[in-house]
């Protein structure tokens, strides 16, 4: 078995806090990250694929169009569609990053999302849940 | 998912060989679980680091292993002991079957790691 990981950065703003609750109870689950203004993050991503090649997948090209583009230099919620009710946690971020690039990279097979969001944290998604 | 949270603390320790030792040590705590649905997160990640807090740094930041805690009474630390503590330690300390592995590293060259 054959892994590459390709790896990305985007730097990218965003407010985690639902739009359908209040700000008392968004600033309750999600503390200083509720902030309405927006925070931003150096977000780097590492994208893991087997069963083809650079050769066979003109990856960057792929990233760049789906993920950079959209993610890059954006407030989140509010100029991607995708996020417009969601709430971009990392964990959000890097399952719409799998969605959006999973049947894009074909023939090679995305095996692994790993979002970086600072130093300390960091999330990886491999396509499912885990069974509790 | 998997949501991994990064801690770095120093403490020294007394290895088999009687040499004492001591390191900046870095500590990858990685958990597994489901997102919930509603807040879009497996972990309040201020939880997570409340209870690395309380169960690593307040323990063994900035002490003996050997002399400032009680784990290591009658058996000499090693890198491998210390990270089976830390494992069991943040495993009683979370809910049931969320921590999936720790990497804990004494220097650059070396990483031990415990999973289920």
């Amino acid at each position: 078995m054959i892994r590459s990981i390709r790896r990305y950065e985007f730097s990218a703003a965003h407010v985690l806090a639902r739009p359908d609750w209040s700000d008392a109870r968004n600033r309750a689950v999600y503390g200083k990250c509720a902030n309405p203004s927006g925070h931003g993050h150096n977000y780097r991503l590492e994208l893991t694929l087997e069963g083809a090649s650079g050769a066979d997948v003109p990856l960057d090209a792929i990233v760049e169009k789906r993920v950079l583009r959209e993610l890059d230099a954006r407030l989140l919620n509010r100029e991607v569609p995708a996020f417009a009710r969601l709430v971009p946690t990392a964990e959000n971020i890097a399952r719409h990053i799998w969605d959006t690039l999973f049947d894009a990279l074909a023939p090679a097979r995305l095996v692994g999302v790993r979002l970086v969001e600072t130093s300390n944290n960091s999330v990886e998604y491999f396509g499912s849940e885990p069974q509790r | 998912m998997l949501i991994t949270r990064r801690l770095e603390f120093s403490a020294s320790y007394r290895d088999p060989s009687g040499a004492t030792r001591g390191h900046n040590w870095e500590l990858e705590v990685t958990l597994s679980g489901p997102v919930d649905a509603e807040t879009g997160m497996v972990i309040d990640l201020k939880d997570l680091k409340e209870v690395m807090e309380r169960e690593i740094e307040a323990r063994f930041d900035h002490r003996s292993l050997n002399d400032d805690t009680p784990f290591f009474r009658d058996r000499a630390p090693t890198p491998e002991g210390f990270a089976a503590l830390v494992f069991e330690l943040l495993d009683k300390a979370l809910p049931s079957g969320l921590l999936h592995r720790i990497r804990l590293s004494p220097t650059r060259e070396l990483t031990i790691e415990v999973g289920r």
